[in-house]
């Protein structure tokens, strides 16, 4: 309970944000796939989903850096520490989830968008999941502003890698229509989770020896 | 009478600063004041009990529990205030209320509106556009409404004027009337506690200097007026300060019968509580 309570705090304090990254999410697919035809709708939820939670993720974090006391007033409650990490990474997947809704009713109005299938959501888990596996831990370490201007770089130059890794000779993963989707998206989720799992376990490791403002 | 938090050689290192086995005890039903000037290690004191940084070594117990082995039962019964700007700011009271009343397991609403109508706080107002005194209050609005048997308070009535200071301390008050087992504040403004408190710690460059109950405290001390020419080298070492002047000196002392056989004629008056403090740090009497 005290996770949720902590993550409605997470949404609370971007609040004025979650509205305006939300029609982003909606719209990024369909922009997306008239811009460029080639990669139908797919691309679009890939993008929407790395930037909502990256911006969301980094919103959150500004505002946890503008008031640093008051993370530390949580912490002398009887909110734990490891509650307060958990509660980012939920809020990153409960972003996640939301893209995935927002994206299979659009290409259930929209059937230009491509197919919102399993194995799509399952791939955009890892992505998401890696992200934020890294992200976090090594913004519980460096602080706000270090990890900002890493990351920030990395997201800006993603609408110009992806495209350039989706053309890359060489790049089929036909192999896998021979496995069942259940189990390639399976052994996906299963990686993702313990990605994130490891990840949440040393930023907990982090935060627990952090002094607090 | 049981301690409710008892921390002893309590130690705690910074680059240029450390708390140096640090011990002292809450009792029960007590108004306890911290006192030390700024920099003295009172909100690393602080901080360091509640966990919020990690201590060197020491001990640290509240209600004679374990604080590493029981934090969150033990935070579930202390209330805290931070001092100024320990909330999300763009929240309104309302919102912030509610993050903090899902963490303890007895939030009283009811208290809660109480507080809030007691000070004449609106909870659908924004938590920035508070004046200083009004966020106090709402700190304590907070700190008050989960039934704490503990108050823990950090500086809280540094910047207020005298009208919020008055409240303040008059909630304090009630709160021990009504139940709290005690009350924990850090100040400089010593004013305060010449009010309100029961027993007093010092602390002074990371040491606790001193841990006694007022009345006996302001008991002890004299501050002593005279002629500096009468002072002697020996004299001289029954002082915790002395000042001088072309006119004589002022000296504060807890040898005050010494003093006196040595120096039958001099002026002694009762101390403030800040003169205790500024006479312990080595300042002018």
């Amino acid at each position: 309970m005290m996770v949720f309570a902590l993550l409605k705090k997470d949404f609370l304090i971007v609040k004025k944000y979650v509205l305006i990254m939300l029609l982003l999410v909606i719209l990024i697919p369909p922009v997306m796939r008239w811009r460029t035809p080639e990669f139908t709708g797919v691309l679009g939820f890939i993008l929407s989903v790395i930037f909502s939670v990256f911006m969301l993720l980094q919103y959150v974090s500004l505002k946890e850096y503008q008031f640093p006391k008051a993370a530390a007033l949580l912490c002398a409650t009887p909110f734990s520490r490891k509650a307060m990490v958990l509660s980012k990474y939920i809020f990153c997947m409960a972003v996640y989830v939301i893209c995935c809704i927002v994206f299979k009713l659009e290409t259930l109005m929209i059937p230009e968008l491509g197919t919102a299938d399993i194995k799509l959501f399952a791939l955009m888990f890892l992505v998401t999941a890696g992200f934020i596996g890294l992200y976090l831990p090594v913004q519980y370490q460096l602080g706000y502003e270090k990890t900002k201007i890493a990351f920030m770089v990395v997201i800006m130059a993603s609408p110009i890698i992806l495209p350039l890794l989706l053309r890359m000779e060489g790049f089929h993963l036909d192999f896998l229509s021979m496995v069942s989707p259940y189990v390639i998206s399976g052994g996906i989720v299963l990686l993702g989770a313990v990605f994130l799992s490891v990840s949440a376990f040393l930023s907990m490791r982090i935060y627990a020896k952090a002094d607090l403002a | 009478m049981n301690d409710i938090l008892t921390v002893s050689g309590l130690n705690k290192s910074y680059g240029d600063f450390s708390l140096q086995d640090v011990t002292f005890s809450l009792p029960e039903g007590c108004i306890t004041g911290f006192i030390g000037v700024n920099g003295a290690g009172k909100t690393t004191t602080l901080r360091t009990i509640l966990g919020l940084t990690a201590k060197s070594s020491g001990n640290i117990r509240f209600f004679g529990r374990d604080f590493e082995q029981n934090e969150r039962q033990i935070k579930d019964r202390i209330g805290i205030v931070l001092g100024d700007g320990c909330f999300y700011e763009e929240l309104t009271l309302s919102e912030m209320k509610s993050i903090i009343a899902s963490a303890y397991s007895s939030w009283s609403e009811q208290d809660f509106k109480r507080y809030m109508e007691l000070f004449s706080l609106d909870p659908k107002q924004k938590i920035n556009t508070l004046s200083k005194g009004m966020r106090m209050k709402y700190a304590l609005a907070l700190a008050l409404s989960h039934h704490a048997e503990l108050l823990i308070m950090d500086e809280p009535t540094s910047g207020l004027d005298p009208l919020v200071r008055s409240q303040l301390l008059k909630t304090l008050v009630e709160y021990m009337k009504n139940g709290g087992k005690g009350v924990f504040f850090s100040t400089h403004i010593t004013s305060d506690l010449d009010k309100i408190a029961d027993t007093l710690i010092m602390i002074d460059n990371g040491r606790i200097v001193f841990q006694e109950d007022k009345d006996a405290l302001l008991d002890t001390y004299r501050i002593v007026k005279g002629d500096s020419r009468s002072l002697t080298a020996e004299i001289r070492k029954l002082f915790s300060a002395i000042s001088e002047t072309e006119f004589g000196f002022t000296g504060i002392t807890k040898n005050v019968s010494e003093v006196r056989s040595y120096l039958p004629d001099v002026l002694t008056e009762r101390p403030s509580i800040e003169d205790i403090m500024l006479g312990n740090v080595g300042g002018a009497a």
